[in-house]
């Protein structure tokens, strides 16, 4: 130690700098060699000229700088169709209506699906006693009522209304339908309790979107007005169900006809939907005519049982089973073995006559 | 004569036990990096390989022929930074 002090603090300030420069020299030398021996072991190994490439390909991927292209020097298409897929029900839907499509679908908008839910959860409503005691007024109705047909959905087992005459309508219409086992399926998530909203929320509600029950999950359809999975009949139904006779469709939906739905739901539907050529009743006009006879006075109880050949006759005009998708209980049982499906069946629509009115608004 | 290369290893000696040539190496080489510095040498590198072939390159050659470069190509900044962190370790030393 003593040595070291004396030898170091002997030094004078040129030599001092001498050795600062030599020890500089040997660090820089020091990373030169470190970058050699990179070097030669990336050559050696194979790796050193990976990232080349040749000039031609270089050219190849020259990123683009001029107005009016993109980097690859594509044009870019401001207009082009992007669509995106909608993660909850994954429906395509076109880019510049994600967002609007978005809010209604996770649940930013009082109406959206999962804020509705939420409310049910939370909630016992008053509305639920209200439409038990209409249960119990119509419990000895007739089965033809309109009403009693959406009790009978209510409290599927309840009924058993069973005829023979029935049985061999939906017989027949079951062996027809059983050989296309493809329903479409009716969404349970999407609909709305409407017994435990109340009047001034049904009102709005039904002023927006759709709002027709579902025999299946006993909730309202959230779609447009002009959901082309129910009818206008249907629709006319529900708001006269709910709101009472005066009510009726928002003018939105007035001046709908059966090839004004939205574009790409309609396409859809049209190449699902089998006209039958040769019959001479036009759906639409057969649908009106029955559904006003339906809704007229909440339910008619007149025997306009519709006979056999009437049912398949409307049967095939109604398509494919998938056009009325929004029946989607009697698609279901009659995707079961018929001698199953006629019990399942009936207590669902309280009889075989219902099935024929239903699909008369099909 | 003598003195002074005994002088030189008692320095060294420091510089390793301390730790500081470490710590120096590391600064230097952060630094190469940031300003480029390595990538014009390996630029030079494949200059070089090329001119050899790929299959002749040696270490020798590759140091002969980097080293000067690597030398003159240190930025300013750098080597002042360098050289006033090793006069700061040569003082603390020197006073002690």
């Amino acid at each position: 130690m003593k040595m070291e002090d004396m030898s170091l603090s002997g030094l004078d300030n040129s030599k001092l700098e001498a050795i600062a420069h030599e020890i500089y020299t040997e660090l820089v030398e020091d990373a030169c060699l470190g970058l050699c021996f990179e070097v030669h072991r990336a050559v050696k190994c194979g790796y050193f000229f990976l990232d080349d490439t040749d000039p031609d390909s270089m050219k190849d991927f020259e990123i683009v700088d001029q107005p009016g292209v993109d980097i690859f020097g594509q044009v870019y298409n401001q207009w082009k169709n992007k669509e995106c897929v909608c993660p909850n029900c994954s429906r395509s839907i076109a880019a510049s209506r994600f967002a609007p499509h978005l809010e209604k679908c996770l649940g930013m908008g009082r109406n959206s699906s999962r804020i509705a839910n939420r409310r049910i959860a939370s909630s016992n409503n008053l509305n639920k006693s209200e439409s038990d005691q209409e249960d119990n007024d119509d419990i000895n109705d007739n089965d033809w009522s309109y009403g009693s047909e959406k009790k009978a959905k209510k409290r599927k087992s309840d009924k058993n209304p069973n005829s023979p005459r029935r049985s061999k309508s939906l017989k027949h219409k079951n062996g027809e339908i059983g050989g296309n086992p493809d329903p479409f399926k009716y969404s349970n998530s999407a609909g709305i309790n409407y017994e435990t909203l109340g009047p001034e929320e049904l009102r709005t509600l039904l002023t927006t979107q759709c709002g027709v029950i579902s025999e299946h999950t006993k909730k309202m359809c959230t779609r447009s007005l002009r959901c082309p999975q129910h009818t206008d009949e249907q629709r006319r139904a529900v708001r006269v169900y709910l709101l009472g006779p005066s009510a009726s469709l928002p003018e939105a939906e007035a001046g709908v006809e059966n090839d004004s739905f939205e574009v790409a739901e309609s396409q859809a539907l049209m190449s699902r939907l089998q006209w039958d050529g040769s019959s001479d009743i036009s759906p639409s006009d057969s649908a009106s005519s029955k559904a006003s006879e339906c809704s007229g006075a909440g339910g008619h109880t007149g025997g306009t049982d519709p006979s056999e050949g009437q049912i398949l006759r409307h049967r095939s005009l109604c398509g494919s089973k998938t056009g009325c998708s929004g029946m989607s209980s009697v698609q279901e049982g009659l995707n079961r073995p018929w001698l199953q499906s006629l019990e399942h069946l009936v207590p669902h629509l309280g009889g075989a006559g219902k099935f024929g009115v239903h699909f008369l608004g099909c | 004569m003598n003195k002074d290369a005994q002088m030189r290893a008692t320095i060294n000696q420091k510089l390793i036990e301390t730790g500081e040539r470490e710590r120096l190496k590391e600064l230097l080489r952060a630094k190469l990096i940031e300003c480029g510095w390595k990538d014009q040498l390996k630029a030079h590198c494949k200059d070089v390989i090329k001119e050899k072939g790929l299959e002749h390159v040696t270490v020798d050659d590759l140091v002969a022929e980097i080293t000067p470069k690597g030398r003159a190509l240190v930025p300013d900044s750098v080597k002042k930074e360098l050289l006033q962190r090793i006069r700061t370790f040569l003082a603390q030393h020197a006073s002690l």
